[in-house]
């Protein structure tokens, strides 16, 4: 559809759409911008002040909509304002938890073993070296993290890690069964 | 919207290039043309200046805002091929195209068709990625907030966010609905509790010498001498003499007679009116130690026989000095200094019908309660009782006369009148104190105090008595309230282990008069403070007794000298 055509909406108009991509949704139009046929919805009509989704879609996507109603401009030019230091910290915020919850993927690794990393590292200090989980920083446990491929430390921490290993294992196959 | 940072941004994200991320090795991008990049700070990719904003208008602007708004945020973003990428959204470029650039992103979906993708797939660390413009389909925000309250309220939630919650500790996208219980069950080789039963066997063999060991393995010299804290028993023919010589002292001691119900209960003493004590009197209540006319008449015989018994062979100036030193420490602490009424006032008032109160406080000496000025039957009652008592207590009143007056005189004279008996003298005295208060009935209230001292005296028993008055005396002064009998007795109460009938006294039932509401007027006063302080001051009618009684007459009154604290507790009747 072409971006440019029909697209004069006002702010705050309601409109149900659908992208070529096969995707569909509705919200309230809080801006077009037309340089770069952004069109910015809101989604969630939740009163004002309260969080909202968002969407910024490329309109060339849209493939159809449907106008559904009107509704007050969602954005009041006065009351916006912004605090960038504000912003600012928010995203450092953001960076640091996004990087911390990176250290906890592995790199390379399956989707199970992240699993099982994550079941582990719930009651055991645990890092990923590579595709090895490190456990205790004295017990390893490499490729396909059987039980038996624990291996290290002291007897006791590696039967405490062996049992976890298990136990974790049967939890995720009960939750998930056929996956591993 | 103008950017606000003169930082170059990277104006175009197609122009950018691409980058391999340094700190990704190995990894394969599974969306093709996705740039790593590290970018320095936020900016709005307005690189050429404010060009933009005269272009496109307030849309423009808002879209500039909202894109303000989402940095920090994480957000997914939908390319062309379907794949989905989360990341944080750390800058745009609107200026010409619309592309972002991710931080910490990772792809979520894959819809690059690539075939089907193994459950098993590779996670990838999440890196800085661009997402050119012609990418991008659309960008998806949840939970964003876009007026600067929820920008106010969202950051300081991320703050708190920022102190690492324990769910967020706990890995929160790993969250688990449901999770099976089972039940524990110990593993084998878990070494199963250390015998607890077995860990003090043998402690009291005496096997084990601690000092032995301590010296052994540490070098440390023990000077412990357990006789040095218990007396060494020596097994023999003159330790049974003594044993039987201790359990006769014993079986005398607690077969003694007692008034204090804690007491008797231990030795299995019940006291006939024992029923009207309910649990809280009997175990937990604190006793105050005014009479309250539960003292009941042969209590008071008790108390009165056990006054005289106790001091049988020390009425007199022995008695008298006695009188001085306990009063002295008793009311050491408190004090009231009621009867320090004192010279001042009296001189102002003497009261015609001292003669009167003068036989009243006779009467009434030693019975606190029956001092209750009140002019009721029930008064009579407690007069009539006291009389009973009277004769047995004569000395002793007189004995605390002499004290009151030598106290009141001694304010004057300052000279300790302890050996000097004069009944005379003291009635003046006291009834001239008396008097101050009110004239109609107060003396009586002087007297009552002034028996309950010389009760206490009598008794002889201190120690209790400090205390008693001091928390006898305090609630005394709200004497207003019916039930309230601070302890009159609280000197002699607590100086008394007949005490304990007169801090029966205290207890509000009443077996004179059940409907009568009885409050003590306790006078105490520091006798110290009489024999050194010329200046004690005289006490001065405070308020009269709150009592919508006719006993009002009943008044506080207290002696601001040093540390005297009023405790004037008025019994009387209230109707």
């Amino acid at each position: 559809m072409d971006g440019a055509n029909g697209e004069e909406f006002a702010a705050g108009c309601i409109l149900a759409i659908k992208t070529t991509l096969g995707d569909e949704f509705e919200g309230q139009i809080i801006t077009y911008d037309r340089p770069s046929n952004i069109l910015v919805l809101q989604e969630g009509t939740t009163k004002p002040g309260a969080r909202r989704n968002l969407r910024l879609l490329k309109a060339n996507y849209i493939k159809d909509f449907t106008l559904l109603g009107r509704g007050e401009d969602p954005l009041d030019p006065k009351k916006c304002f912004i605090d960038l230091a504000a912003i600012q910290a928010r995203e450092d915020a953001a960076m640091r938890q996004a990087e911390i919850e990176a250290e906890r993927i592995g790199v390379g690794v399956t989707a199970e073993a992240q699993s099982i990393f994550d079941a582990l590292s719930k009651t055991l200090p645990v890092r990923w070296d590579k595709t090895v989980i490190v456990v205790m920083n004295e017990v390893r446990v490499c490729s396909p993290y059987l039980p038996d491929n624990v291996s290290g430390g002291t007897p006791a921490a590696n039967e405490r890690v062996k049992k976890v290993l298990e136990f974790e294992r049967k939890r995720l196959q009960a939750r998930s069964p056929g996956q591993f | 919207m103008n950017p606000q940072q003169a930082v170059p941004p990277r104006s175009s994200a197609n122009g950018f290039g691409r980058r391999r991320v340094d700190r990704e090795t190995g990894t394969r991008m599974d969306n093709n043309r996705m740039h790593s990049g590290k970018p320095t700070s936020p900016n709005f990719g307005l690189a050429n200046g404010s060009k933009v904003g005269g272009v496109a208008g307030p849309s423009h602007d808002r879209l500039i805002y909202i894109m303000t708004c989402l940095i920090g945020q994480r957000v997914e973003v939908l390319v062309k091929n379907g794949s989905i990428i989360s990341g944080i959204f750390h800058s745009a470029n609107a200026d010409k195209d619309f592309g972002v650039v991710l931080q910490m992103a990772r792809v979520i979906k894959d819809g690059s068709g690539k075939g089907q993708k193994p459950i098993n797939d590779t996670t990838k660390k999440p890196q800085t990625m661009i997402i050119p413009s012609r990418e991008l389909v659309h960008v998806f925000a949840k939970d964003a907030s876009l007026s600067s309250d929820e920008f106010v309220n969202g950051h300081a939630r991320e703050k708190h966010n920022d102190f690492l919650i324990d769910s967020v500790i706990s890995h929160p996208h790993h969250v688990e609905v449901e999770r099976e219980l089972e039940h524990w069950i110990p593993d084998e080789d878990v070494p199963a509790c250390p015998e607890l039963e077995n860990i003090f066997d043998g402690m009291w063999s005496r096997n084990w010498d601690q000092f032995e060991t301590n010296e052994t393995l540490f070098g440390v010299k023990s000077t412990f001498n357990e006789e040095l804290y218990t007396t060494r028993l020596e097994r023999g023919p003159q330790m049974r003499e003594l044993e039987i010589e201790a359990s006769r002292i014993a079986r005398e001691i607690e077969g003694e007679e007692t008034h204090d119900h804690h007491l008797a209960e231990e030795r299995g003493i019940y006291f006939h009116e024992d029923f009207d004590l309910d649990e809280e009197s009997r175990y937990s209540a604190v006793r105050r130690e005014a009479d309250d006319g539960r003292y009941e008449e042969n209590e008071n015989s008790f108390l009165d026989a056990h006054n005289v018994e106790t001091f049988r062979g020390s009425f007199g100036s022995a008695a008298s000095r006695s009188y001085s030193e306990v009063l002295s420490k008793q009311v050491n602490s408190e004090a009231l200094a009621s009867l320090t009424c004192s010279s001042a006032d009296e001189d102002s008032q003497v009261p015609a019908d001292k003669d009167a109160h003068v036989s009243g406080f006779t009467d009434h000496v030693t019975w606190p309660t029956s001092d209750s000025l009140v002019k009721s039957s029930s008064l009579m009652d407690e007069k009539n009782r006291l009389d009973e008592k009277k004769t047995k207590d004569q000395d002793a009143e007189k004995i605390l006369l002499n004290e009151c007056t030598d106290r009141i005189a001694s304010e004057e004279a300052q000279t300790s009148k302890s050996e000097d008996v004069h009944p005379s003298t003291p009635l003046k005295g006291l009834s001239a104190s008396a008097a101050t208060y009110d004239p109609s009935s107060s003396n009586q209230i002087n007297k009552c105090p002034a028996g309950e001292s010389s009760d206490s005296a009598i008794s002889g028993k201190l120690s209790s008595a400090n205390e008693a008055v001091n928390t006898s005396l305090r609630p005394g002064f709200s004497t207003s309230s019916t039930s309230e009998h601070v302890g009159a007795g609280s000197v002699s109460g607590g100086a008394l282990s007949p005490s304990s009938s007169v801090g029966s006294l205290s207890s509000e039932k009443s077996t004179l008069n059940p409907n009568a509401k009885w409050f003590i007027v306790l006078f105490i006063f520091d006798i110290q403070e009489f024999k050194l302080n010329p200046n004690a001051k005289s006490f001065m009618p405070s308020a009269s007794l709150r009592q919508h009684t006719p006993v009002s007459d009943g008044s506080f009154y207290y002696a601001n000298t040093s540390h005297m604290h009023d405790i004037s507790m008025g019994i009387g009747v209230s109707f």
